[in-house]
């Protein structure tokens, strides 16, 4: 009870320089003329999971796709500012944008399995870096789809379809495939809006289990998500981080540190 | 108009009168569709169904009697004439006549009389009498297909001769020729004396072969000697079973898959036509393949979202509505002329003048169809590539992919249905285009099959045969000549059967992709 208590006064401001995951400096971010994150500063903790939230359309996934450099992919984005990840700005030219993607997993709001069999979309990431060695592929497959807790679901059809799989699988499958590279970082966008209550509670257990063996960033828009699963929720509006602190003092003592802008009203979806 | 309507008829009434509107507009289509391929199965079909021989008496203009053998081409109720194919003594091979139906006298089948066709692809129609040989002795007809065996091996013995000893003497002749061997030297006049003995031998298998005749009347009772060696086959038309019949259909049906035309292209087989046409159509699939999915994934994937980019996706979608003998013209001025012109002037500058690939030919017509099918293939890719979805893309970018990754390994294999169903297109696009092939290489008659044993094997330089010129030259010929509209007909057939089953593989294949990322 005591350690607890103890993890619980953990603050957003003592989050020091060793255990940072990724440390964002002022970025901004534009689609063209359209000025999408303004300003954002935060240091995302090692480790620990943090759930980004806030109405739809106000930047959570353009903020965690800049983390990966997804953003890289529409010619419209600009920025400045810097997101660090082990001491480096990602954004550098010199960064290897490849390797950075597979030490910074991630996953979807809609599971997006390849076409190919289960065992394939696993390795996918791998067979990218050059990994042919079946043994290794085996090993890895195994592992990941044990880590990702769907082994004893599809350990007898790796070779079949991943498009047979449930919805939740499939999510589940998603995240082995990003598990197979040993990222640092795994970032879950949305993960369980398109799944039923009780797969998305298997999901969240799931990331409990995950969080020992890498940091997690997740965007949710269920408030009781945010508060069941995260050790720190930042709470942005149009762009602009209102609100950043450790999820038990944002959502049990409101009066005290009290956000800007009324939660349960912005939280309508 | 519109407002009597509403008040004649309730919804329920309207919406029937909707249905049943549309329902007779799809059936006139199909009645439409049908009727073409009818025509098509009937005509071409006639070609290969043996037609009864009549033993036909009438009186002609002049009042004076007839009796002929012959074949009924077309029965005319309206102006109550018969069309004939009438063989006589003077006209073996048969000849158009109209008779008007009360000027025939007697119309009866005439159980023993015979088509004959022979090798150069004429048919006689006749009563066969007897056979005569080398014996001065005559045989009854029974021993036809005997006889015809022995001049077979006559034909062979012939044959071998000439491969095995008169081709060798040849060769070594040429040999001494090049090594400067005096004409008066004993190696090569034991050699020259083999070669006359040779020949002689020829000369006198040949003489034997002649001597087999077989004996045909007419109705009339005038005959006809038809030298054995030249008859294909013979059949009793007007007194086939049932079998029997369609034993003639299907040795037609192969006679014409794979021999080569005779008489003009009005006879025999469409063996190179078929050939050229595939091999054309095979090339072009390969050559348009990969340039238009290249094309439509850089337009896609790869194209800065301009103004210039869009000008270039206009143009291609317009370049599939610009007429197909433009194509033709321009295959014939670019890559035969320019293209083909420089690469003789390059690399066969030493049989200049005479062109090597500076003249039209199965590489630059399959070149050229593969430009004019480009723009199908290019649009179906591009369509194909939309389908992918983003979610997809960006899985695997997250992974770490590059783009090049990403188009190899996941978004070809999901746009494959659609490339497949721009080469469907392209590929029955192809198979039907007649009119640039006649500019680029597609010719009546070519002496040679443009693949052989011959190094290089494939012979792009080669002009072609191709089933559609076949079909534009039997048109013309079928003013005057029944066969060969028939044939012609055939050869449509033959044409829409090869589109059909080009089609189906590749509907197939698309299928099977299709089951494979049947979620998406
Ligand atoms: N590729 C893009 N081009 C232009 N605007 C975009 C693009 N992606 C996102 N946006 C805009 O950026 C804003 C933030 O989007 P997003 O990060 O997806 O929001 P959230 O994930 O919080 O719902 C939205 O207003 C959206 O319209
Ligand atoms: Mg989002």
């Amino acid at each position: 009870m005591l350690k607890l208590f103890e993890h619980n006064t953990l603050h957003v401001n003592s989050i020091d320089e060793a255990n940072t995951a990724i440390d964002v400096q002022g970025l901004n971010l534009w689609f063209g003329n359209k000025h999408v994150l303004n300003d954002i500063s935060l240091k995302i903790a090692k480790n620990q999971i943090t759930a980004l939230i806030g109405q739809s359309g106000c930047g959570k996934s353009t903020l965690i796709n800049s983390f990966n450099r997804l953003n890289d992919l529409h010619n419209s984005c600009k920025y400045t500012g810097k997101v660090v990840i082990n001491g480096k700005d990602i954004n550098h030219k010199k960064v290897n944008v490849s390797r950075l993607r597979s030490k910074v997993g991630m996953v979807f709001q809609r599971p997006n399995p390849f076409p190919m069999s289960i065992y394939d979309n696993v390795c996918y990431g791998l067979r990218l870096q050059g990994v042919k060695a079946r043994r290794q592929l085996d090993d890895a497959v195994e592992s990941a789809l044990k880590e990702a807790a769907l082994w004893d679901e599809v350990k007898d059809r790796l070779f079949e379809s991943a498009g047979i799989l449930s919805g939740g699988q499939q999510q589940r499958l998603v995240i082995a495939r990003a598990l197979a590279l040993k990222p640092e970082i795994l970032l879950l966008d949305e993960p369980t809006s398109a799944l039923d209550p009780l797969t998305t509670l298997f999901i969240e257990e799931l990331m409990g289990e995950l969080k020992k063996r890498c940091t997690i960033v997740i965007v949710t828009h269920n408030m009781q998500q945010a508060a069941r699963v995260s050790d720190f929720t930042a709470f942005f509006h149009q762009g602009s981080l209102i609100e950043y602190a450790d999820s038990d003092t944002l959502f049990t003592m409101p009066e005290k540190n009290k956000p800007k802008i009324t939660l349960p009203v912005v939280m309508v979806n | 108009m519109n407002n009597t309507l509403r008040e004649l008829l309730n919804p329920v009434q309207r919406q029937s009168l909707v249905i049943s509107l549309t329902a007779f507009l799809t059936s006139l289509l199909l009645i439409v569709l049908l009727s073409l391929l009818t025509l098509i199965t009937v005509r071409g079909g006639a070609y290969f169904w043996p037609t009864p021989i009549y033993k036909v008496s009438y009186i002609d203009n002049q009042a004076n009697d007839h009796m002929v053998l012959a074949q009924v081409t077309l029965v005319d109720e309206e102006s109550a004439t018969t069309q004939l194919k009438v063989a006589t003594l003077e006209t073996p091979y048969g000849s158009e006549l109209v008779v008007e139906d009360t000027k025939i006298k007697r119309m009866e089948l005439s159980l023993d009389s015979a088509a004959i066709s022979l090798i150069d692809g004429r048919m006689i129609l006749a009563r066969p009498l007897y056979l005569s040989s080398s014996d001065k002795d005559i045989l009854p007809f029974y021993s036809f297909e005997a006889m015809l065996a022995e001049v077979e091996l006559i034909n062979d013995e012939i044959e071998s001769i000439r491969s095995n000893q008169l081709a060798s003497i040849h060769e070594q002749l040429a040999v001494f020729d090049i090594k400067g061997v005096e004409a008066d030297a004993p190696a090569r006049e034991k050699l020259i004396s083999a070669f006359t003995h040779a020949q002689q031998e020829v000369e006198r298998l040949e003489s034997q072969r002649q001597a087999y005749q077989l004996r045909v009347g007419f109705a009339d009772g005038r005959a006809l000697s038809v030298n054995l060696s030249s008859v294909d086959n013979l059949y009793f038309v007007s007194d086939l079973s049932f079998i029997e019949t369609w034993g003639v259909v299907l040795s037609r049906v192969r006679t014409f898959l794979t021999e080569s035309p005779k008489q003009a292209n009005t006879a025999g087989g469409v063996f190179p036509a078929l050939f050229g046409t595939i091999l054309m159509v095979f090339m072009m699939t390969i050559i348009v393949t990969p340039f238009g999915v290249l094309a439509a994934i850089y337009l896609s994937e790869y194209a800065p979202d301009n103004l210039f980019t869009s000008i270039i996706r206009i143009s291609v979608s317009n370049m599939a509505g610009v007429p197909s003998i433009v194509y033709g013209v321009f295959g014939l001025g670019f890559f035969v002329y320019t293209v083909g012109g420089n690469i003789d002037a390059l690399f066969f500058s030493d049989t200049l003048p005479a062109p090597t690939m500076g003249a039209p030919g199965v590489f630059w017509a399959a070149l050229t169809m593969a430009i004019l099918t480009l723009p199908v293939v290019i649009v179906a890719t591009e369509e194909g590539l939309r389908r992918v979805p983003e979610g997809l893309k960006q899985g695997s970018y997250a992974l770490g992919a590059t783009k090049l990754e990403t188009i190899m390994k996941t978004i070809l294999p999901i746009a494959s249905p659609g490339i497949m169903t721009g080469v469907i297109l392209a590929i029955a696009r192809a198979a039907g285009e007649v009119a640039p092939l006649m500019l680029v290489g597609a010719v009546k008659f070519a002496p040679n099959l443009p693949i052989d044993s011959e190094f290089p094997f494939l012979h792009l330089d080669r002009q072609f045969m191709h089933l559609g010129v076949l079909i534009y030259d039997g048109a013309f010929h079928s003013q005057t000549n029944i066969k060969s509209a028939s044939m012609m007909f055939a050869s449509c057939l033959l044409l829409l059967g090869v589109v059909f089953v080009l089609n189906l593989l590749a509907v197939w294949l698309r299928t099977r992709l299709r089951k494979r990322y049947l979620q998406y």
